[in-house]
C-alpha cells in the first residue's frame, strides 16, 4: 500500500468553471468584472470567555487584531472578517490541504475551535464602478460610500441565500461569500443582474 | 395636418416627428412627448371604451393616473398588458393598443344592453340574485358576468420580457416632481445628504410644464449637477410600509416596442428612507349629476393640461361646472387655446371666478347646476338649470364639459404611512395631519395651492427635513383659490356616478345605506364603489358625501375606506421580479452532482437539493427494472450512494458532550473517541425531532449528522439552547454540511471495494469494527471513513472535502469495477431503508414518539434532555398509540400503497397507516411500513389495506418491521 502524493485539486474549480470567460450582457457601458477567488477559508470560533486570548494569538501570530462586528483586518495575505459573535472567517490565498486550518489551531490552541470551510464555502468577486448597482438589485445592505465601505463586512440574504458580503476597496471589489452547494443558484442570479450592465470575466 | 385637435404650438411634444400608432385597428399619428390619451384626443377620437358593468360609451376622463375610463389593453401578443390607462402610456412608433369590455365592436356594443336594464343591475345585485340555486353559481352565473362584466384580457402567455427588483437607501425621499417636489428636493440637496425623488410622469414638472417652464428647467439642472440626488422618473410609489419603507414601480421600456437586450420592461424598487416629503399632489374630482360619464366630459384640469402639456383642444366649444375658481383659471386657458366656448355654470351664487370670467366675456350661469347632458356616443350638449328650481331648464350645445368640484389631495401614501388625516374645510376634504413618522408633507397634498406657494411649502418641507435652506428662488404662475363651494351631488333624478370605472351611482350608495351598509367600509364592498384601478381619486368622496348625506351626517364625520397599497395598478410581472422559473426558489447541488448527470440520473426535488432519484441503464425496461438493480446490487455485492446532502454539523469545545447528553435521548459523554452512535433528538413537547449519528473526533470535537430535511431546523435547535437556555456552556457550533461530501459505500463487498483505495486505515473487522470512526486518504485526498450503515448492510461512509468528491468517488467505483459496483439513487435507498426497517421522514413526520417507532430503548434512564418531561405525559405513553410494524401483501404481487389505511378485514375502522411501501429485493413481492394501533400484539395476523380514494382493499400481513437481519449480523462482519 503506497501512499499518495498531497492532492493539488483547487476546491473551488467547480464554482469557477460557471464563468465563462469573455464579455457577457450588455456592451458598451460600464461592465462589471467577476470572478472566483482561490482561497483557504477556515472559521474561527472563539471558546467561551476566550475571545481576548484568541484575538491575542491571531496578533502574535498574524500580527493584527481581530475585527470587531461589520468590519475586516489584515490584508491579502490574511484577512480576517468579523461574521458572528467571537466569530471569524479568515481567508488566505490558497495553500496547502488543511494548512491554513492547522496553523491558525496551532496559534489559537483551545482557546478557539477552528473548523476548515474551505471547500463549503465559495468566494466569488464582483468589481467595478457598477458593482453596487448590480449588487442593489437583490442585496438590501446599503452600499454607499456614507454607509459601507472598505474593510465593511456584512452578512445578509442576496437571491434568497445567506451570502457575506466583504468590501475590499473603493473601486468598488466586494467578495460575495456564500455556500458552496448553492454557488451555482447564486451564480446564475449574479449574472443575470449583471447582464444589464454587461460583465467581464478574464 | 392629420390631428384636428392638435393646437399649432405649445406643450411637450416634438411636432416635428410623427410616430405612427393603432388604435382598435385604426392607424393614428400623434408626437413624441404625447399620450395614448392625447394623441387619440388630438386625432378627434371620443370613444375609447366600454363602462364595466353597464357598457356604457366613455370617453377620456382625466389626463393621468386617477383615470377611471380609459383603460386599454397595451401592445398585443405575449406583450399584451390589460388595463393601462391610456393618459399614462407614453405614445411610442408602433404602438398598439385596442379598447376593453366591448363586443363585437367599440361603436357597437351588443351588451350595452345591459344599460337597459340597470334598474335591475343595482348595488349587491348579484349577491342578491345569483345566490340560488348554489350549483348554479359555478356553471352559469359566474362565467356569463365574467364575460359580460371585466376589464382587460391577459396575454395568457409566458411574458418574453424580464422584471426586476431594486433596493435602494436615501436620507430623504421626495414623492413627487411638481412645484413643492422640486423646490424640495433642490433644498435638500443642497444639504449634501441623499436625496431621492419619484415622480410618476415621464417628464419631471407637473403643474409648471407649460407654466413656469423657465423656473422648471433651471431647478432640473441644479439637481442634474447634484451628484447626491437622484430623479427616478416613470417610477410611482404605490405602497408606504413601516418605517418609511416605500415600494415603487420604474416603468424602464413601457414607452418602448420592445425592451433593448439586458434591459428590464420594469423595475420593483424597495426604498428605505431616512424622511419621506410627500409631495403628491391632489386628484380633481367631479360633480355627480345625470349622465356624468358620457365622452365629453372631463376634469376641468385635465382639459388645461391637454392643452398646455400636449397642446391639443379637448373639444371645439367647452363649457365648465365648477364650485371653485380654480377650476375657473384651467378653464380661462381653453379659451385663450382658442377653443369655443358656450359658458360657465356655477352652483354659487357670486365669485371672483364668476367676474374675472363675464370680464372675458364668458356667460356665466351662476346659482346653476347640470342637471344632465345630450349626446349618445359623445357629449353634444348640458342642460342647465337653476339650482332650486323646477322651472324649464336650458340645453346648451358643447362637446366638452369640463368639470371640477374641487381637489382631493393625494393622502394616500401619507395614510399608508399611519399618518392621521384631518378635514380640510376650504379644500372640503382631507390632508394629512401630523405624521408619526418622520414625513413631511407639501403643496397641494397638504391643502397649499397654486404654483408659487406649493414650491415655498416644498422649500420650507425640504429645509425642515435637512436643516438646509430654504431660500430658493420660487417659480410663478396662476394663484389657484382652490377654496370649494360644499357641492356634490346634482340632487335630480337620473344616473349621477360617484364611481365611474364601477359603474356605481348615488344611488347605489343610498341604496347600501338603506339596506344597513351605512358604514364607509360596508358601502365600499356593497357597492364596489372605489375598488377599481383608479381606487376613487378621483371620485372615492363624493360617495363618501351622499352616504353622509343619506345617515345625515357630516361628509368628515364618516370617514374613508382604508387606503392600502397599491396606489396604481403594479404587475404581476414586477411583483414576481426575477423569482421565475428556476429561481423561484434556489437549489442546491452536491458537489457529485456533475457526476450523476454524466452518468444519465433521473434527478428528485427533496427540499431544495436536486437528488438523483434513479439511474437508469438502457436494459431497463421501466423504473422498478433500474431500482431494483440497484438494490440488489447493495443486497449482493456493493453499491455506493451520494449522501452529501445529510446536515453536518462541527460541535467543539469542553463541555460539548454534556451539550449534546442533554440534546439528545441517549448518551454522548460515554462514547469513545474514534467512535459513531445512532442518536435520537425529541422536541420540547416529547415528539421526535431527528435522528442521525454522532462522532467522536476528540475529547471536545464532534461530528454531528442530522437528516437532509432538519438540518437547518437542528442547527437553529442547537443555536437556541446555546444561546438562551445553556449559555454557561463552552460549546462552538459550525455548520459544515458544505465543507464535506459524503459518499456510504454499502454490500457484502464494501470492505473489499474500499480496502482498495483508502490509505492510511486498517479496515479490518477488528481494527475498524461497526460503529467505528477514522482519517484516511484515498488517492491523496484526506477522507473520514465511518462505518454505519442505512441499509442494514455492512457499509461504510467516506467523507471528504467537497473538491475532493469526484476524485474519491471515481476511484471506489473503479476499485468496485470487479464486484459490479452499482450507484444507487433515493428510490434504491428508499427500498433499502424499507427492508431494513430503519425510519426516515415518512415515520418522524412530527406526530411520532420513540417508543411509537420501536425506539423506546434509545431513551437514556437517568438524565434529563430536551423532550423528557412530555414525553412521558399520559397521550404519549398511551400503550394505545399507533406502533411500527411491517407489513406485506399476502398474495405477493399485489401492490401495496403508502397512504392506504389498515383494517380489520370485514371492517372500515381505521386502525392505522401505511407510510411507506415498495417492492422487496430480499424477499418477494410488496412490502411496506405503518404506523399501527396495538402493532406489537397484531404482529403475525393478517388485516386489509385499504385506499378507498383507488378503490383497493389488499390483504397484508401485519410482521416486524425488520424484513432483513433483524439480529443486524450483517453489519459487523
Amino acid at each position: 500500500m503506497s501512499v499518495s502524493e498531497p492532492p493539488t485539486s483547487a476546491p473551488h474549480a467547480a464554482v469557477a468553471a460557471l464563468l465563462k470567460p469573455g464579455a457577457h450582457g450588455a456592451t458598451g457601458g460600464q461592465p462589471v468584472r467577476l470572478a472566483v477567488r482561490d482561497v483557504d477559508i477556515v472559521q474561527l470560533l472563539a471558546r467561551k470567555g476566550r475571545a481576548e486570548d484568541a484575538a491575542a494569538a491571531i496578533k502574535a501570530a498574524y500580527g493584527f487584531d481581530l475585527p470587531s462586528p461589520g468590519r475586516s483586518a489584515g490584508g491579502d495575505a490574511l484577512a480576517a472578517l468579523w461574521i458572528q459573535p467571537d466569530g471569524w472567517f479568515l481567508i488566505a490565498p490558497r495553500g496547502t490541504e488543511g494548512a491554513l486550518a492547522r496553523a491558525v489551531k496551532a496559534a489559537v490552541g483551545d482557546a478557539g475551535s477552528v473548523v476548515d470551510q474551505t471547500h463549503g464555502r465559495s468566494v466569488i468577486t464582483l468589481s467595478g464602478a457598477r458593482a453596487t448597482w448590480v449588487l442593489a438589485k437583490e442585496c438590501r445592505v446599503d452600499l454607499h460610500p456614507a454607509a459601507f465601505g472598505p474593510g465593511r463586512v456584512a452578512s445578509t440574504q442576496i437571491a434568497h441565500l445567506a451570502c457575506t458580503i466583504h468590501q475590499r476597496d473603493a473601486g468598488p471589489t466586494y467578495d460575495l461569500i456564500v455556500f458552496t452547494t448553492f454557488a451555482k443558484s447564486f451564480m446564475e442570479s449574479l449574472t443575470h443582474a449583471a447582464e444589464e450592465t454587461g460583465y467581464v470575466v478574464s | 395636418m392629420s390631428q384636428p385637435f392638435r393646437l399649432p404650438a405649445g406643450g411637450h411634444v416634438d411636432r416635428a416627428q410623427n410616430l405612427a400608432f393603432t388604435f382598435d385597428g385604426k392607424p393614428f399619428t400623434g408626437h413624441p412627448g404625447d399620450t395614448l390619451a392625447s394623441a387619440l384626443l388630438a386625432n378627434g377620437v371620443r370613444l375609447v371604451g366600454r363602462s364595466f358593468k353597464l357598457h356604457r360609451p366613455r370617453g377620456i376622463f382625466s389626463a393621468g393616473p386617477e383615470e377611471p375610463n380609459a383603460l386599454a389593453e397595451m401592445r398585443d401578443g405575449a406583450r399584451r398588458e390589460p388595463n393601462t390607462r391610456m393618459t399614462q402610456i407614453e405614445l411610442h412608433d408602433g404602438l398598439v393598443a385596442a379598447s376593453q369590455n366591448r363586443w363585437p365592436s367599440l361603436r357597437w356594443d351588443l351588451l350595452s344592453l345591459n344599460s337597459l336594464i340597470a334598474p335591475v343591475l343595482s348595488a349587491g345585485f348579484y349577491y342578491k340574485t345569483f345566490m340560488w340555486p348554489a350549483g348554479f353559481w359555478e356553471k352559469v352565473y359566474e362565467p356569463l358576468i365574467r364575460r359580460s362584466a371585466g376589464l382587460g384580457r391577459a396575454s395568457g402567455q409566458n411574458d418574453p420580457d424580464f422584471y426586476e427588483t431594486m433596493q435602494a437607501h436615501c436620507d430623504v425621499l421626495i414623492i413627487g416632481a411638481g412645484p413643492a417636489g422640486l423646490a424640495a428636493a433642490r433644498v435638500a440637496g443642497a444639504s449634501g445628504q441623499r436625496v431621492m425623488l419619484c415622480e410618476q410622469d415621464s417628464i419631471l414638472g407637473a403643474s409648471l410644464l407649460g407654466q413656469d417652464e423657465a423656473w422648471r428647467t433651471a431647478t432640473l439642472a441644479a439637481l442634474a449637477a447634484m451628484p447626491n440626488v437622484t430623479l427616478l422618473p416613470r417610477t410611482n410609489v404605490f405602497g408606504a410600509y413601516d418605517a418609511n419603507v416605500v415600494g415603487a414601480l420604474e416603468r424602464v421600456t413601457d414607452h418602448m416596442l420592445a425592451s433593448p437586450a439586458h434591459t428590464p420592461r420594469q423595475r420593483y424598487w424597495t426604498i428605505r428612507a431616512g424622511k419621506i416629503i410627500h409631495a403628491t399632489g391632489a386628484h380633481e374630482r367631479f360633480i355627480a349629476f345625470p349622465d356624468n360619464d358620457r365622452p365629453g366630459v372631463m376634469l376641468a384640469g385635465s382639459a388645461a393640461a391637454y392643452v398646455r402639456r400636449f397642446g391639443v383642444k379637448a373639444g371645439r366649444r367647452a363649457m365648465l361646472f365648477a364650485n371653485n375658481d380654480a377650476a375657473f383659471e384651467d378653464f380661462f386657458t381653453l379659451q385663450d387655446a382658442g377653443i369655443g366656448i358656450a359658458g360657465i355654470v356655477d352652483p354659487r351664487t357670486d365669485s371672483a371666478g364668476a367676474e374675472a370670467a363675464r370680464a372675458r366675456g364668458i356667460t356665466v350661469w351662476a346659482d346653476s347646476q347640470v342637471i344632465g347632458t345630450a349626446g349618445t356616443l359623445a357629449l353634444q350638449g348640458a342642460r342647465v338649470a337653476r339650482r332650486g328650481s323646477s322651472g324649464t331648464d336650458t340645453l346648451v350645445a358643447a362637446d366638452l364639459l369640463c368639470v371640477s368640484g374641487g381637489i382631493n389631495p393625494a393622502v394616500q401614501l401619507a395614510s399608508q404611512s399611519r399618518t392621521p388625516v384631518e378635514w380640510n374645510e376650504r379644500l372640503q376634504s382631507w390632508v394629512p395631519g401630523t405624521p408619526i413618522l418622520p414625513q413631511f408633507a407639501a403643496g397641494s397634498v397638504n391643502a397649499v395651492t397654486g404654483i408659487a406657494a406649493a414650491a415655498a411649502d416644498g422649500a420650507r418641507a425640504g429645509a425642515a427635513a435637512t436643516g438646509g435652506d430654504a431660500a430658493i428662488s420660487l417659480p410663478t404662475g396662476a394663484v389657484a383659490d382652490a377654496t370649494v363651494l360644499p357641492f356634490w351631488e346634482v340632487s335630480v333624478k337620473g344616473k349621477s356616478f360617484v364611481d365611474i370605472q364601477d359603474d356605481v351611482t348615488a344611488d347605489d350608495i343610498r341604496l347600501a345605506a338603506r339596506e344597513g351598509y351605512k358604514h364607509i367600509e360596508h358601502a365600499k364592498r356593497y357597492t364596489t364603489h372605489t375598488m377599481g384601478t383608479d381606487q376613487g381619486k378621483s371620485g372615492g368622496l363624493i360617495g363618501a358625501a351622499v352616504l353622509a348625506a343619506a345617515r345625515g351626517e357630516r361628509v368628515q364625520d364618516i370617514g374613508m375606506p382604508t387606503f392600502r397599497p397599491f396606489t396604481q395598478p403594479v404587475t404581476w410581472g414586477a411583483i414576481a421580479g426575477p423569482n421565475i422559473g428556476k429561481h423561484f426558489e434556489p437549489t442546491r447541488l452536491t458537489a457529485l452532482h456533475d457526476w450523476h448527470v454524466r452518468r444519465g440520473a433521473e434527478f428528485m426535488d427533496t427540499g431544495a437539493w436536486v437528488r438523483p432519484g434513479l439511474y437508469p441503464a438502457p436494459a431497463d425496461s421501466d423504473a422498478w427494472d433500474t431500482v431494483l438493480r440497484e438494490a440488489r446490487a447493495v443486497r449482493r455485492s456493493v453499491g455506493i450512494c451520494d449522501v452529501s446532502t445529510l446536515g453536518k454539523i462541527d460541535v467543539q469545545g469542553k463541555d460539548a458532550a454534556v451539550f449534546l447528553d442533554r440534546l439528545y435521548t441517549n448518551t454522548f459523554s460515554t462514547l469513545p473517541i474514534g467512535r459513531a452512535r445512532y442518536g435520537l433528538m425529541l422536541r420540547e413537547d416529547g415528539i421526535i425531532f431527528d435522528d442521525g449519528t454522532t462522532s467522536r473526533l476528540a475529547e471536545d470535537h464532534f461530528f454531528v449528522t442530522t437528516t437532509t430535511a432538519n438540518a437547518g431546523p437542528v442547527m437553529q435547535h442547537m443555536e437556541f439552547y446555546l444561546q438562551t437556555v445553556w449559555p454557561d456552556l463552552d460549546v462552538t457550533l459550525a455548520s459544515v454540511t458544505d465543507q464535506w461530501a459524503a459518499m456510504s459505500i454499502a454490500g457484502p463487498n464494501a470492505r473489499a471495494t474500499i480496502q482498495k483505495v483508502v490509505e492510511g486505515l486498517d479496515l479490518s473487522n477488528e481494527a475498524f469494527p461497526f460503529m467505528a470512526v477514522g482519517d484516511a486518504t484515498v488517492k491523496g485526498c484526506p477522507v473520514r471513513v465511518f462505518r454505519i450503515s442505512f441499509s442494514g448492510e455492512m457499509a461504510y461512509e467516506i467523507a471528504t472535502p467537497a473538491g475532493f468528491a469526484e476524485t474519491v468517488w471515481q476511484a471506489v467505483i473503479d476499485a468496485g469495477e470487479a464486484f459490479r459496483i452499482e450507484p444507487y439513487g433515493l428510490e434504491a435507498l428508499g427500498l433499502l431503508r424499507i427492508e431494513k426497517g430503519h425510519v426516515a421522514g415518512s415515520e418522524l413526520n412530527g406526530t411520532t414518539t420513540a417508543s411509537d417507532l420501536g425506539l423506546g430503548k434509545m431513551i437514556k434512564k437517568r438524565g434529563d434532555f430536551v423532550g423528557r418531561a412530555l414525553a412521558s405525559r399520559p397521550g404519549l405513553t398511551d400503550p394505545g398509540r399507533p406502533h411500527l410494524v411491517g407489513i406485506r401483501s399476502v398474495s405477493r404481487g399485489e401492490q401495496i400503497r403508502a397512504g392506504s389505511h389498515l383494517v380489520e378485514t370485514g371492517t372500515t375502522l381505521s386502525l392505522g397507516w401505511i407510510t411507506g411501501v415498495t417492492r422487496a429485493v430480499e424477499l418477494d413481492g410488496w412490502i411496506g411500513l405503518a404506523l399501527l394501533e396495538g402493532g406489537e400484539a397484531r404482529k403475525g395476523t393478517r388485516m386489509t389495506a385499504t385506499s378507498p380514494l383507488h378503490g383497493e382493499s389488499v390483504e397484508v400481513e401485519i410482521l416486524s418491521p425488520h424484513f432483513v437481519d433483524p439480529e443486524n449480523a450483517r453489519v459487523r462482519v
